[in-house]
């Protein structure tokens, strides 16, 4: 991880107190949950009212304990060993690190986490062996017409596979020209020099992060209302998100590239855009190149589920077989969108494996 | 007085964002056509001191002139205009490794460019020959079309010295300029940046290792020890004393050995 801390300043110990106390917090709302759950006959629709499990627990009283708790720990680390909180902000008791985990307080609190966080899922997430084992039967409709791909819907599939693969493509080329010019804005060791430079990274990687964080459903819902349902929203949604992954992608680039030539051509005299055009842009086009097509690929795979939603491709035709159980039909798109995807797959490291 | 003096160094300091003194407080003077040696261990500063010299890092404190100009604190186009005189020689070459050779040659001469053009790596024919001279001068006429990684390293530093001719400096800085060839090959490089100096007329301040290197090349040499100038004197005068003078303890071994 990082380096470690050798000093315990003021603000190291505000950011353990509150991991720590996030933590606990944490761990004390899961005990409290399994308790209620295994011994308070709750076991009928534990999540039907959220309100109502809202109700059960009792969060002021955990918070308060898990701050004494935490703030305890932080005194006496020096004898009960280091809390994760001040592990996790790079400060370790001396020694500790050399220990199994099985020696440190950590390492049994972190092991209790865990479990703790493994059985509440359990219950919150209604796994059920027994409905698993025992309903087969009623999947087998389902698996049949799977392994029965009807042809009917082949000719169909297959042109809007193409469509499908255009639009990953447009996409895609979209997105380069504003990725490509983002990305030295986005790419830290070009940008340290001056005030304003940093500030532009800062908004540059904040507004791309929000970006890239929105799902491209959510963006394909914008555009469908703005364009219409069809390919082109799938286009614009897609070209959205491929922005942000791209400026990412090429950002991270940059920052790896070797400051050498950056350094010979800026001792010629040369002038800001120069040095980028022979300093960077050279070290970084094959590797631009790989990116792209490897996007162009994720492209494809997303546009399925965009056109779920209308964002044309061959998503769209296969949403309604889905919903009318149209199973034989759904198998044969299904399996066309995995030969697709596996030949892009398969085409995209051949390509990127001779570029790099 | 001024008038032959290359580089004037008064009390230049260095440190580094993260604490380090580089340069403590160095003095130094470089007359027109002198090919000065700076000696020192990894560490002592001769980067620095080179990088300070053409504002490749800014220093801390001190005062550099150049050609009897104050470049201290210059920005911008005067900056520019200061580096276009200097130029730099590295000990990785720093080519543009997937340009060719003669790109390579031509972007020496990108202080003069137009913007516009040489963005799109479009030069005039005469640029063009001026690069083709270089290139044969040392040695290179028949490979300007390779690509710049294609060549083996003692090549990509001949192609670096016609980079630094391409830009017709008055002044050269070379960091370490053989350091990462093969013994046999250093001459071959040396002498290049020997003709910089004697045939072109050029100053240069190349900072080496080898203390072979340092007789046979150098009119003048200068050491650095953690950041501070310890010694100064004709590179025919070195007795193992300057040496450990300059190396410590530790030199004995390198020269019996």
């Amino acid at each position: 991880m990082n380096t470690p801390v050798k000093e315990l300043t003021p603000s190291l110990r505000i950011q353990a107190f509150l991991t720590d106390g996030a933590l606990l917090t944490g761990a004390g709302l899961m005990v409290q949950f399994l308790v209620w759950f295994l011994f308070l006959d709750a076991r009928d629709g534990v999540l039907e009212s959220a309100q109502d499990l809202l109700g059960k627990l009792s969060f002021v009283p955990l918070i308060i304990g898990s701050a004494i708790l935490a703030a305890l720990w932080q005194g006496a680390h020096g004898t009960v060993g280091s809390s994760p909180g001040l592990a996790f902000s790079g400060y370790q008791v001396e020694g500790e690190k050399d220990r199994p985990w099985s020696q440190t307080t950590m390492g049994w609190f972190l092991l209790l986490f865990v479990e703790l966080t493994f059985f509440t899922g359990w219950v919150v997430t209604e796994v059920d062996l027994y409905t698993l084992l025992t309903n087969f039967p009623k999947a087998a409709g389902v698996l049949r017409g799977l392994f029965h791909p009807a042809s009917s819907v082949l000719f169909e599939g297959l042109v809007l596979l193409v469509q499908t693969l255009f639009l990953a493509f447009m996409a895609t080329a979209f997105a380069i020209p504003p990725a490509f010019v983002v990305s030295f804005l986005a790419a830290r060791n070009l940008t340290r020099k001056t005030w304003l430079t940093r500030l532009m990274y800062t908004a540059v990687r904040t507004i791309m992060n929000f970006t890239r964080a929105v799902e491209p459903l959510v963006w394909a819902l914008i555009f469908i209302s703005w364009v219409g349902i069809g390919p082109y929203a799938g286009v614009l949604a897609l070209w959205v998100h491929s922005i942000a992954g791209l400026v990412k992608l090429y950002s991270e680039q940059i920052e790896s590239i070797d400051n050498g030539a950056v350094e010979a051509i800026t001792a010629t005299g040369a002038g800001m855009l120069q040095v980028l055009r022979y300093g960077v842009v050279p070290q970084v086009i094959p590797p631009f190149l790989s990116f792209t097509i490897y996007r162009w690929d994720i492209n494809v795979r997303m546009s399925t589920i965009i056109g779920f939603v209308g964002g044309g491709g061959i998503g769209y035709i296969l949403k309604p077989r889905v919903d009318l159980g149209e199973w034989g039909e759904v198998s044969t798109l299904v399996l066309l969108i995995a030969v697709a995807v596996w030949a892009m797959d398969l085409v995209s490291a051949k390509i990127r494996e001779r570029i790099v | 007085m001024s008038e032959t003096c290359a580089i004037r160094i008064t009390g230049l300091e260095k440190v580094f964002p993260n604490g380090v003194r580089a340069l403590n407080g160095v003095d130094l003077e470089v007359k027109e056509g002198e090919f000065l040696a700076v000696l020192g261990l990894s560490g002592s500063g001769k980067s620095t001191l080179l990088r300070c010299i053409n504002r490749l890092l800014d220093p801390t404190a001190g005062h550099i002139e150049i050609f009897g100009r104050d470049i201290t604190r210059v920005e911008g186009a005067e900056l520019r205009a200061l580096r276009r005189q200097i130029g730099m020689i590295f000990q990785q070459f720093n080519l543009v490794k997937r340009h060719s050779v003669l790109v390579n040659v031509l972007s020496g001469s990108l202080g003069r460019a137009g913007l516009f053009r040489s963005l799109f790596l479009s030069y005039t024919a005469e640029e063009r020959e001026r690069a083709q001279t270089a290139l044969s001068r040392v040695g290179l006429g028949e490979r300007g079309a390779s690509r710049a990684d294609a060549l083996s390293g003692g090549q990509q530093q001949r192609v670096a010295i016609a980079r630094a001719l391409m830009q017709e400096p008055k002044l050269i800085l070379a960091d370490e300029p053989v350091a990462s060839l093969d013994p046999a090959l250093r001459h071959s490089v040396m002498r290049h940046i020997e003709a910089l100096n004697k045939e072109s007329g050029m100053t240069v301040v190349c900072s080496l290792h080898d203390i072979d290197l340092v007789t046979r090349y150098a009119t003048r040499c200068v050491a650095l020890r953690d950041g501070r100038l310890v010694h100064e004197g004709d590179p025919a005068d070195f007795t193992i004393e300057t040496l450990r003078h300059i190396y410590g303890a530790e030199a004995e071994f390198g020269f019996h050995g």
